[in-house]
C-alpha cells in the first residue's frame, strides 16, 4: 500500500513538474521583480494553454491527495 | 482611503483579479502547512517551540523567513520560492558571460522567453539539490541543530521515503513557479514578489506574540516603535529619487509641432529595490548547501572553514561579506538596468537634452556621475538595513526572533508599495481618485 502510494506521487510530482514546465513562462526574470512597473500580457491565453491549465490542475489535485494520505498512512503505520 | 477599497472591490475586472491573487495565495500557504509524506510536523513544532528560547540564529532562521515557516516544518512548499530567486540570479549574472545569453536578450520578445524557460529548468534542478540537501540535513538532525531528536519527527528513513519526499519537494517548487506565473498573468502585481511578501509576513504574527510573551512589555512597545520608524524610513528611502530635468527642442513636422515640453528622468535614490539583499542572501546560502551535501560531521578542511565562518549568521567575517556583497550587487544591478550611454543616445535621437549639459557622451558621462553619486548612499542604506537585526542580535541576546528583520522590512515595504500602485493605476482606469493622495 505504502509503496504504490510512493509510485502513484511520484508519478504525479514528474508530472506535475512536465506540466508546469509545458506552460509558457510568462513574467519570469529578476528584472520583472520588484518594481517593473504594469506589464500587461494582451490576447488571452489560448486553447492549448486552456486545456493545459485543467490538466496542471487535475494532476495537481490528485498529487496532493496522494501526498496527503502518504503523509497519513506513513504516521499511523510507521510509528 | 477606506472609499477607495470599496471602489476596488466595485470595478468588476479588479475584483476578479485581486480575488485570484488572494485564492492563490490561500492555497500557496496551505501548501507550506501540509507536511511531506514521511514527516511527524506536529512533533517538530512540539519540540521547537520548547528550544526556540535557545540560540536559533543560524543561516536557516533567515531561509526559513523566506519560506514562511514552512522549512522548519519540512512542508510540501519546504523550498518556497528560493530556487527560483537563485536561478533567476545565476542566469542574471549568466547574461554578463556568456555571449549566446547575451544576444538572446537583446532578441527581445522571443529571447526573453526562452531565457524564461532556462530560468525555469535551472529552477528545478535547483530544487532537487537543496531538496535533497535539507532531507540529508534532516535526517542527522543538522537542521535544527541537533536539538530534536531525529526520530521524532522522521519515523522511517528507508531510501523510499526520502525519495518521495525529494521528488515531493521538487514538484512543489514547480507548482510554486507556476502560482507565482499565474498571478502575474491573471492577478494584481508580480507573483514572484507578492510570493515573497506573503511568506515574510506569514511570519510576523507568531514573531510578534513570541516576544510579546517573553519580554517585558515595554520591550514590545519598544520594538513596535522602532519597526514602525524603521519602516518609515524605508519608504522614504524607497520613495526618494532626483528629477533630472530634460528639455525637448520644438520641431516642426509636416503641419503639426511636436516636443517643447520639458519633462524629467527620475533616478531612484535605491534604484536596484532589494534585489542586492535577495542575491547576497541566496549567494550566502550557497556554501550552507554545500555542508550539507558533503556532510557536516566530515573533517574536511574546506567544511570546517565553511563551518566556522559562514554557518552562523553573527560571525563579523560572515557579516562582512554580506555588507561587501549588498554594495557590489547594488552597483552591478544598476549598470544592467540602466545604461547611461543608452538613455543619453535615445535622448539625442528624439531631440532632448538636459539644460547646460551637451547632447551625446558628456550626457551620458554625466547620468554616470549622477548615478554612481545616488547609488553610493543607496547600497549603504540597503546594507545597513539588512544587517541591522544581525548586528542587533550579536550585540544583546533580547532581540533575539526581531520580527522587523532588514531583509523583511526591505521585502515588505517594496513590495507593498509596488502593488498598491499597480492597483491604483488599474483604478485609475475608471476614476481618478485611488489610494495614495
Amino acid at each position: 500500500m505504502i509503496l504504490g502510494l510512493s509510485i502513484v506521487v511520484m508519478l504525479c510530482s514528474v508530472l506535475l513538474v512536465l506540466m508546469v514546465l509545458l506552460h509558457k513562462g510568462k513574467g519570469g526574470g529578476l528584472s520583472d521583480l520588484f518594481g517593473g512597473g504594469v506589464t500587461s500580457s494582451l490576447g488571452g491565453s489560448s486553447v492549448v494553454e486552456r486545456n493545459l491549465d485543467r490538466l496542471t490542475i487535475a494532476i495537481g489535485l490528485v498529487w496532493i491527495v496522494a501526498v496527503v494520505a502518504l503523509g497519513l498512512l506513513l504516521n499511523q503505520g510507521g510509528v | 482611503m477606506l472609499g477607495a477599497f470599496v471602489r476596488a472591490f466595485r470595478t468588476p475586472d479588479l475584483r476578479n483579479k485581486l480575488l485570484f491573487t488572494l485564492f492563490i495565495l490561500t492555497i500557496f500557504r496551505l501548501g507550506a502547512v501540509i507536511p511531506a509524506p514521511g514527516i511527524n510536523s506536529a512533533a517538530i513544532r512540539e519540540q521547537l517551540e520548547a528550544v526556540q528560547a535557545q540560540d536559533t540564529t543560524g543561516v536557516f532562521t533567515l531561509l526559513n523567513v523566506f519560506s514562511g515557516g514552512a522549512l522548519f516544518q519540512l512542508a510540501v512548499f519546504a523550498l518556497g520560492i528560493m530556487p527560483y530567486i537563485t536561478a533567476s540570479i545565476i542566469i542574471n549574472l549568466l547574461t554578463v558571460v556568456i555571449p549566446r545569453l547575451e544576444a538572446l536578450k537583446k532578441e527581445g520578445q522571443a529571447g526573453q522567453g526562452k531565457i524564461t524557460q532556462y530560468t525555469r529548468y535551472l529552477t528545478l534542478a535547483l530544487a532537487v539539490l537543496q531538496a535533497s540537501s535539507i532531507v540529508a540535513m534532516a535526517r542527522t538532525g543538522q537542521l535544527f541543530q541537533g536539538q530534536i531528536p531525529v526520530s521524532s519527527y522522521m519515523p522511517n528513513q528507508d531510501p523510499l521515503t526520502l525519495v518521495t519526499i525529494v521528488v515531493v519537494m521538487t514538484a512543489g517548487t514547480g507548482v510554486i513557479m507556476w502560482f507565482g506565473e499565474l498571478i502575474t498573468e491573471r492577478g494584481v502585481g508580480n507573483g514572484m514578489s507578492l510570493l515573497i511578501f506573503t511568506t515574510v509576513v506569514a511570519g510576523f504574527p507568531s514573531g510578534m506574540t513570541t516576544i510579546f510573551q517573553e519580554q517585558e512589555t515595554w520591550v514590545f512597545a519598544l520594538i513596535c516603535v522602532a519597526g514602525l520608524v524603521l519602516i518609515t524610513g524605508v519608504v522614504f528611502i524607497e520613495q526618494a529619487q532626483r528629477r533630472i530635468p530634460v528639455q525637448y527642442a520644438k520641431r516642426m513636422v509636416g503641419k503639426r509641432m511636436y516636443g517643447g515640453t520639458s519633462t524629467y528622468i527620475p533616478l531612484k535614490v535605491n534604484q536596484a529595490g532589494i534585489i542586492p539583499v535577495i542575491f547576497a542572501t541566496s549567494l550566502l546560502y550557497l556554501p550552507q548547501l554545500a555542508v550539507g551535501l558533503i556532510g557536516p560531521e566530515s573533517a574536511n578542511p574546506v567544511v570546517e572553514f565553511l563551518n566556522t565562518y559562514f554557518v552562523t549568521a553573527t560571525h563579523p567575517v560572515y557579516m562582512a561579506t554580506f555588507f561587501l556583497l549588498i554594495i557590489g550587487f547594488a552597483f552591478f544591478y544598476v549598470s544592467i538596468t540602466f545604461n547611461p550611454a543608452e538613455v543619453a543616445d535615445n535622448m539625442k535621437k528624439y531631440g532632448g537634452f538636459i539644460p547646460g549639459i551637451r547632447p551625446g557622451r558628456p550626457t551620458a558621462e554625466y547620468l554616470d556621475h549622477v548615478l554612481t553619486r545616488l547609488t553610493t548612499p543607496g547600497s549603504l542604506y540597503l546594507a545597513v538595513i539588512a544587517l541591522l537585526p544581525m548586528v542587533a542580535l550579536g550585540a544583546s541576546g533580547a532581540m533575539q526572533n526581531f520580527p522587523f528583520g532588514g531583509t523583511s522590512i526591505l521585502i515588505m515595504v517594496g513590495v507593498g508599495l509596488d502593488t498598491v500602485k499597480q492597483i491604483e493605476s488599474h483604478l485609475q482606469q475608471r476614476n481618478y481618485e485611488g489610494f495614495l493622495r
